[in-house]
This record gives structure tokens, C-alpha cells and sequence, in this order.
């Protein structure tokens, strides 16, 4: 039997509180992303195609995803070890450490953007010691790396630090009893146990890497085909006027949120289903 | 037996020292902080102190003077202009949201949390582009507004709602898993003592979430000020007119006028640090109120 | 196996969880430690297995010191009272994470863990579960996977905390049995905490009393029943 539509409730304020849900939902979300897909539909599949299907474009979304998902992979690597260090070891500094992690979350991601420019360029404190090595971070693909990883770097901590804080001691303790070594208890219980946080925070760090924009643009370069990414194309298609190339792109890049929506939940729903809990 | 003098026959037996099994060795421990202090240190705290060097690189004076400049000034007020629109009505959606979803049973509730999520994985330039596709000026809607002489793109308007839309599901994700968690008890309790709906959020939900709803608030304000990407396309970069703070910051970096675009970024990255001070004050403090993730 | 525990003290700061405490287990017997909480009965246990280890006092396993042995390489089956069952593992996995933990030298070959955990879920009278998740099992059922999981390492000795703690009365009895048959089928020298009088006095051979980090009388049930050494056992048993 289907649950009723809505159940009766004695609490008053339905009728308002969905109201304004549903109106400002309606207005500053659904309306404007309706009007992205009325776009693309009214173009029609072919000449979204003929947009997307150019080299510049092809090569502008494929660096995005890939530089994204080497930032959240790193991300993931760092955020796992950091959620670690913060939750169980004891030093001094934890807590200000602790707070600093969400400062990618606090920092305007323009002004990330210049000081990080301001740092990795060839005549800045960290680019300055890389030139005399031989090598450019600012205006190369390894910018903009920096610079997603940057704003990816809170996520897998965020997710992973109350699944840490939430392990009981005696799952370890009896993996010690069973001659477990502590890498091996590390390897097959404890990182098991994170795997599912992890993931979702892996996916939640991919998908803001994929659609950043301030943080990237100025330490990347923009030149076609070497350090242009997709969304700053979708810019660039704006100021052409060419609405239906920007409406294609932007599509795309829906699609591929929607992708990783979709996989953030099936991971949810995976490990909840498997392991009864996430 | 037991009770027998501490004093023992034989030597005491003093075991080494040993480490709780769930605990990795000193030399693992002291690399895996070293490490991950590093990596912060590499990638938060240089860029942080960068900005504010960069700024004060020509003295304090040249900083603050490029702050007085109609520019920044102008930028500065229309931040401020759209935060206080923007966050405020987000507030008031959070609320009504969380209340919507918590209070009541209804179907399709699932997949309207989705909706509400939805703009955090929307890239900002993509939700900028919507906004241009729905409210232009080539647009029913927009080419209406304009007619009338209230453009929305390429002015306050749209701007606000760029803001909104990037900050949209801040407030009612704090509020929601706090509301789940402290359940309708207290409201039906209070309706069967008479108070009425307002009464009842005033007197009874609002002191239960006043610290989540803070927390919400603040990280709400703290996106809306700095978002750049959504309101780089939807604003029109404007001098004066429509350029808000990273707006300016953009432009003036890239008229090379580093000492202003840094002077000026200073001033929202002390924001930041003003927000997360705050935030984890707030965390410290009211844990027991804010949402299970929050809590150190 | 044989063990002695020799003027055993545990401080945690400055707070004793153990004044020296003396104690010889016979081979094979069936032990239980009673005694409310924060009398130190936990600590004890935990010491045995290796879990924490004492700020003074020596622990001798068949007459061998085993005071510094690491948890690793005590063997003892340690089940726990929250069972600390890997979650993310089925009931066979966790039976056989003990075998396949060990290095590759001295591990079974994959047929003969099978062989082994099979045997084991026979003897926790659950063949059937064996692909199944902890989640998916009730208090009971966990219970008995956690002991199984604990004997599959071929321990010296068992270590149980609170083995029933949490479980309802009916489940609790059946499983009391079930630990007595699996001691007396295993022969292992056991110990179990517990602050029920009725379960240490109905299952164990031999009683020990503690209260705050003492020992307040050893002896059989009948004989703890019939003559409490101290006021202390008297009012404990009047409960």
C-alpha cells in the first residue's frame, strides 16, 4: 500500500512553510535550470552536437574532469590522512589546524585565485624556487591542479572525520587480539570502515572541481587546448553571444553533476544497504 | 587476600613502556602529522599569508588608501547590498524548508531535499548561464522587466539571485538534520498547551535551532560575499554599477593594480577568517546544538 | 593453559583500577570475575589479553612470564561486550580474519580456513551464516559469532567481557549453556566478566569477587554462597 500524499498533521504552517519552500525553489533553482534545458531542447540534439563536438571544446572538458579527478584523488589521499591525524592523535596546534581545514569553504574563490597566483608564479615565493628547478607551476596544467585541489581539500576531511571519530576502540582492539598487526588492522578494518565516507567525499571534492571557475582562471593560463577549462568556455560562448554553444557546454557539465549525484547516492545507498551504515 | 601490603619480596617489576594497541608507533604518528601540516601549509596557510603580504607590500598606507578609491568603495556597498538581500531570504527558506521537511510526512519529500542540494553541484558558471537563459534581456521574462525598466542580467537583481542560487541549500542543511534530531515533541506539545503556529516556532523551535540556524547564516553570508564565478557571468562586470568585491578584485588584478586587488581581496579574507573563527566558536560552544557533523 | 597473576597494579593517572592483586587459574578451569563496575574486573581482563598492561606485578602464562607479550602474540580469545564485529565483513570473513592475519609462512591455505570456519559454525550451532553481515544477525547470533571468531585463532585461553551483557533474559540463558559447552568441548582455561551474580555463580567453577580494584574472596560458588569472606560479598550476594 502507497503512503497517502501528505499525512495530516496538528502542527500548523504546512500550507506557508511549503509555500515559501516551493516559491523560492521554484524562482532561484528550478526555473533557471528549466530554462538551460528549454534552451538546449529548442536548439534540438544536433546543433548542441555541432557545438560540443569541436576540438577546443572536447579538450577544455576532458582537462577539467581529468585535472579534477587527480585533485580529488590527491584530495582523498591527504583528507583520509588528515581526518586521521585530527580526530585521533594529540598535538599541539590540533584544534587551530581543525578549524583551518574549512578555510577553502570560507575564502572567495577569486581571491584564492590571485593568491595562489601570486604564490606559484614564476616570480612568486614557491614558483621562484620551481623555476630555478627547471620547471612552471602557475599557467600549466599543474596551476590549475594546485588550485583544485585547493578548493577540494575539505570535503574528504569533512565526510571522513565523524566516521573516524565514530569507530569503536574494541573493533580495533579485537583485530590486535586476533594477531592482527596495526598496518594489517589499518589496511582491512579501519580503512574498510572509512571507505564509504571517503568515497562520498571523493565524489562531493570531484564534482567542485569540475564546475570551479574563480580559483582556476587566473592561475591557469587559458590558453586553448592547454589550460582552458570547460566552464571558462562557457564564459567565453557568453561574451560571443553564442547562447546555444554556452547552453551545449553547460548541459554537459549538468549531465556530469547529475553523474556524480547519482553515484554519491548509490554509494550511500550501497553501504547502508551492505554494512548498515554509511 | 587482596588487602595485603603494597610492599612487594621481590624488585618491582617496571614493564617498558607500552603504546595502547590502537595506536600507531610514535615515528608513524610524528611523519603522518608532519605530512599533512606540510600539505596545509603548502596549499592554506601560504596563499592566506600571501594575500595579506601582497597587499601591505607598498605599506599600509598605499593598502588602505586603495580601499578608499569610488571603485572598491562602490564594490564594497554593493556586497554588502546583496548579502543583505540575499541572506536573509535564504534564512527564510532554510527555515521554511526544514520545517517543511521535518514537521510533516509527505511523499516526494526525498526528492525535494535532492532539488534543495541540487545547487551545490551546479558549477557557478553554469548556474550563471541559467539565470542569463531565464531572466536576459532576449529572454519572455527578461525582455518583459526591461520594457518595464527594472533589467534583472547585468544588474542588482540578477546578482542577488546568483547569490542566492550558490548559497541556496546552506541554512536549510544545517537546519534539517538538527530539526530530525530533536523530533516534534516539543511543538505538540506546545499546540496541545494552546499556543498557536507562530507562538510555537517564536517560543519553541526557534530557541531549539538558534545556534545551527547562526552557523547556517554565517556560512551563507561568508559564500554570498566572495561567489565570483555565477555573478561574473550574470553581472555584466559593470564599473561602479555591478561589479561586487571579487568582481573588482578580477579587474583590478588584471589591470595589474596588484597593491588595490590585494588590499581589497585582504578585506574578504579577514571575512573568512572572521567566519571560521566564529564557526568554531560556535562548534566549541553550542556542539550539543548544531548538526552531529559539527561536533568536535 | 595455566595462569598467574602475580601482584598485578594498574594506575591510570592517579587513580588505581588495581591495588595488587594476586590470582592462580588452574588449566582448563571456568572463571568468572564478579563484581560491580569500576571494581576492576574489566582492567584485569583487558591485562590478560594484552590489552593494557600493569604498572606493576608479572603475568605468567604455564609458568612463563608473559608480562611484555604484545596482544598479538598472546593467543588469547578475547570476545568482547560489544562483540566488535567487522561490519563491513560477513560472518565467515570475520571468522577467518585471524587465520588469514597471520604471515604468509604460517597462514592455512584457503580450503583448510574454510575447513576451519565451517567447523566452527557448526560448533556455534550456525552453519547457515556464514554470508551473511553482522547488521544482518541478532544480539544472540553475534554473540556467538564473536566467539567462534575468537576460538578460529586456536587461543590459549578465552577472555570474555560481560560475554551476555547485552542480551534479553531468555537468549541469555540459552547462550550461558552454549559457553559452558563450548569450554568443556575446547577444554580452554576461560574467564569471563560479568557483575550477575546468577550467571558467575551458575555457570563458573571458580568465583572471584572484586570490588574497587581488590579481590575480595576466590572460592567455588556454593562455597562463596555459603561463606562470604568479607561484608562486602555479603551485601553484593544479598542484591
Amino acid at each position: 500500500m502507497r503512503s497517502p500524499l501528505i499525512n495530516r498533521s496538528p502542527l500548523p504552517g504546512m500550507a506557508l512553510s511549503a509555500g515559501i519552500t516551493l516559491t523560492l525553489l521554484s524562482l532561484v533553482v528550478l526555473l533557471p535550470i528549466g530554462a538551460l534545458l528549454l534552451k538546449g531542447a529548442t536548439a534540438g540534439l544536433p546543433s548542441l552536437w555541432a557545438e560540443v563536438n569541436t576540438p577546443r571544446i572536447w579538450g577544455a572538458l576532458y582537462l577539467s574532469f581529468r585535472l579534477s579527478l587527480i585533485a580529488a584523488l590527491i584530495n582523498l589521499v591527504f583528507g583520509v590522512a588528515l581526518a586521521w591525524v585530527l580526530v585521533r592523535y594529540r598535538f599541539p596546534g590540533r584544534r587551530f589546524l581543525d578549524a583551518a581545514v574549512d578555510l577553502p569553504f570560507a575564502l572567495p574563490t577569486a581571491v584564492a585565485g590571485i593568491a595562489l597566483t601570486a604564490l606559484y608564479a614564476p616570480n612568486g615565493a614557491f614558483g621562484a624556487i620551481a623555476r630555478d628547478l627547471g620547471f612552471k607551476i602557475a599557467y600549466t596544467q599543474s596551476g590549475i591542479l594546485i588550485a583544485l585541489i585547493f578548493v577540494g581539500l575539505p570535503f574528504v576531511t569533512r565526510t571522513v572525520q565523524p566516521v573516524v571519530a565514530e569507530i569503536e576502540r574494541e573493533v580495533e582492539e579485537a583485530s590486535a587480539t586476533l594477531g592482527a598487526t596495526r598496518a594489517y588492522t589499518l589496511r582491512r578494518v579501519v580503512l574498510p570502515m572509512l571507505a564509504p565516507a571517503a568515497m562520498t567525499g571523493f565524489a562531493l571534492s570531484l564534482a567542485r572541481a569540475v564546475g570551479e571557475y574563480g580559483s582556476v582562471i587566473f592561475i591557469a593560463g587559458n590558453i586553448p587546448l592547454k589550460t582552458e577549462i570547460a566552464p571558462l568556455l562557457i564564459v567565453i560562448k557568453l561574451e560571443e553571444f553564442n547562447y546555444v554553444g554556452a547552453t551545449a557546454i553547460g548541459i554537459a557539465m549538468l549531465l556530469i553533476s547529475f553523474a556524480m549525484l547519482l553515484l554519491i547516492n548509490a554509494i550511500q545507498v550501497f553501504s547502508r544497504r551492505r554494512i548498515g551504515y554509511v | 587476600m587482596s588487602d595485603a601490603p603494597i610492599t612487594h619480596s621481590r624488585p618491582a617489576h617496571r614493564p617498558p613502556t607500552h603504546r595502547p594497541v590502537t595506536t600507531e608507533s610514535p615515528g608513524f604518528r610524528y611523519a603522518l602529522i608532519a605530512v599533512v601540516v606540510l600539505f596545509l601549509a603548502f596549499l592554506l596557510f601560504a596563499p592566506l599569508v600571501a594575500v595579506f603580504a601582497e597587499a601591505l607590500s607598498k605599506g599600509a598606507i598605499e593598502a588602505v588608501t586603495s580601499l578608499a578609491n569610488p571603485e572598491a568603495t562602490s564594490a564594497i556597498k554593493l556586497t554588502l547590498i546583496v548579502a543583505a538581500v540575499a541572506v536573509p531570504l535564504n534564512a527564510v527558506f532554510g527555515i521554511a524548508a526544514a520545517w517543511l521537511i521535518t514537521k510533516y510526512d509527505f511523499r516526494g519529500k526525498a526528492l525535494l531535499i535532492t532539488l534543495i542540494d541540487l545547487p551545490f553541484s551546479v558549477s557557478p558558471v553554469v548556474a550563471g548561464l541559467c539565470l542569463v537563459l531565464t531572466f536576459g534581456a532576449n529572454t519572455a521574462i527578461g525582455g518583459w522587466m526591461v520594457a518595464q525598466g527594472y533589467p534583472i542580467v547585468f544588474a542588482l537583481p540578477s546578482i542577488i539571485l546568483a547569490s542566492m542560487f550558490v548559497t541556496f541549500p546552506f541554512v536549510a542543511r544545517e537546519l534539517i538534520p538538527v530539526m530530525i534530531e530533536q523530533g516534534r515533541a516539543e511543538e505538540e506539545a506546545a499546540l496541545t498547551l494552546g499556543a498557536s503556529g507562530w507562538r510555537i516556532f517564536f517560543t519553541v523551535t526557534l530557541p531549539n535551532i538558534r545556534w545551527a540556524l547562526l552557523y547556517g547564516v554565517l556560512l551563507c553570508n561568508a559564500r554570498a560575499m566572495g561567489e565570483f564565478g555565477a555573478v561574473a557571468v550574470v553581472s555584466g562586470k559593470i564599473r561602479g554599477q555591478t561589479a561586487t568585491m571579487p568582481i573588482t578584485i578580477e579587474m583590478l588584478y588584471n589591470e595589474y593594480l596588484s597593491v588595490a586587488a590585494f588590499s581589497l581581496a585582504a578585506v574578504l579574507a579577514l571575512l573568512a577568517l572572521l567566519t571560521l573563527t566564529l564557526k568554531t566558536l560556535l562548534e566549541w560552544r553550542f556542539a550539543d546544538q548544531l548538526a552531529a557533523a559539527h561536533r568536535p | 593453559m595455566q595462569i598467574e597473576i602475580d601482584h598485578i597494579s594498574k594506575e591510570f593517572g592517579a587513580t588505581a583500577a588495581l591495588h595488587p592483586v594476586s590470582l592462580s587459574i588452574p588449566s582448563g578451569a571456568l572463571v568468572a570475575l564478579l563484581g560491580p563496575s569500576g571494581s576492576g574486573k574489566t582492567t584485569l581482563l583487558r591485562i590478560l589479553g594484552g590489552l593494557e598492561f600493569p604498572t606493576a606485578g608479572r603475568v605468567l602464562f604455564d609458568a612463563t612470564d608473559a608480562t611484555n607479550l604484545t596482544v598479538q602474540d598472546r593467543r588469547a580469545g578475547f570476545v568482547f561486550q560489544s562483540y566488535a564485529l567487522f561490519r563491513h565483513m560477513t560472518v565467515f570473513e570475520n571468522i577467518a580474519y585471524g587465520l588469514r592475519a597471520r604471515p604468509r609462512a604460517q597462514r592455512p591455505a584457503k580450503a583448510e580456513i574454510a575447513r576451519r570456519v565451517t567447523k566452527l559454525l557448526e560448533l556455534i550451532q550456525l552453519p547457515d551464516i556464514g554470508a551473511r553481515y553482522p547488521s544482518q544477525l541478532s544480539g544472540g547470533q553475534r554473540q556467538r559469532v564473536a566467539l567462534a571468531r575468537a576460538l578460529a585463532i586456536e587461543p590459549r585461553m578465552l577472555l570474555l567481557d560481560e560475554p551476555f551483557g547485552a542480551l534479553d533474559a531468555r537468549v541469555r540463558k540459552e547462550l550461558r549453556a552454549g559457553l559452558r559447552e563450548i569450554h568443556d568441548t575446547t577444554g580452554l582455561t576461560t574467564i569471563f566478566v560479568t557483575h550477575d551474580q546468577d550467571e558467575a555463580m551458575e555457570l563458573a567453577d571458580l568465583v572471584v569477587v572484586m570490588s574497587m580494584g581488590r579481590i575480595e574472596q576466590i572460592g567455588r560458588p556454593q562455597d562463596i554462597r555459603a561463606r562470604p569472606a568479607t561484608a562486602f560479598v555479603k551485601e553484593f550476594l544479598a542484591v
